[in-house]
């Protein structure tokens, strides 16, 4: 069983082919560090997001690797060039089994 | 030693020892890239890195790094690298494109656990590495508070 949670992608619905378009993904994930203690002074274990991964028909375009000192709910804005019709895949695994997978369409004139 | 006994000692041994000496003592920050570089040289600039130079919250960052490149199959910007000097691990994050970005630009959110100096370091599809770095003063750490 692998854990899940809310995500968010902004892109455009239709693009030019050839156009350069803003993609904007974000996740809710607390991204504890590992480094943070109770006031009892127990460590809290690490659990954060290792990978994120976009693709585009298949293909990857803009990848990312994750330490601690990436903040909670993890912000990519990143750019895609317009190629063919079809679908953005977006990708973050982590910690303690975590995977969430978000799919978006895109048309291109 | 303590932890800022140590953070202090490395500080010194950064300031006496330029970057591509071969003495020993580099910080962790240089152990970092130079894991990323290996012996290759790197140059400095080309990379536009966007960092507040007041950050009054360690714990949201904002951040946006880009560099200028045509973004073809012979000539991409493979990967940024952010490193930070004083956080307690110095890898931060680490982004790869490709030529289907059309753009090596991206922003994101990290900590920052202390006033420090932050590298941005870009690998570009010839092999060649490009660096460069921002000062900041952070008023609330991350990452030191209880919960």
């Amino acid at each position: 069983m692998s854990r899940s949670s809310r995500a968010v992608v902004t892109l455009p619905k239709t693009a030019k082919r050839g156009e350069v378009f803003s993609i904007r993904a974000i996740v809710q994930h607390e991204m504890e560090s590992g480094f943070r203690h109770t006031e009892q002074g127990v460590r809290v274990p690490r659990d954060i997001i290792r990978e994120f991964v976009c693709t585009y028909n298949g293909k990857e375009v803009f990848k990312a690797d994750l330490h601690p000192g990436v903040g909670s709910n993890p912000l990519f804005i990143f750019y895609a060039k317009a190629d063919q019709s079809g679908t953005l895949e977006f990708k973050w695994t982590g910690d303690n089994d975590y995977l969430t997978i978000v799919k978006q369409a895109i048309t291109v004139l | 030693m303590n932890q800022r006994r140590v953070f202090i000692t490395s500080l010194t041994a950064l300031t006496l020892s330029p970057w591509q000496s071969t003495s020993a003592t580099p910080s962790d920050a240089m152990q970092a890239m130079k894991a990323i570089v290996g012996n290759r040289p790197v140059n400095t600039g080309r990379i536009y890195f966007e960092l507040p130079p007041l950050v009054e919250n360690g714990n949201l960052v904002a951040i946006k790094f880009s560099v200028q490149s045509p973004m073809t199959q012979n000539d991409y910007v493979k990967a940024i690298h952010i490193i930070a000097e004083a956080n307690p691990l110095p890898n931060v994050v680490s982004c790869y494109f490709t030529p289907l970005s059309g753009k090596a630009e991206a922003s994101t959110r990290i900590r920052l656990a202390d006033s420090q100096k932050v590298w941005a370091l870009a690998q570009m599809s010839d092999g060649s590495f490009w660096r460069t770095s921002v000062d900041t003063v952070v008023t609330l750490s991350a990452c030191t508070e209880m919960i």
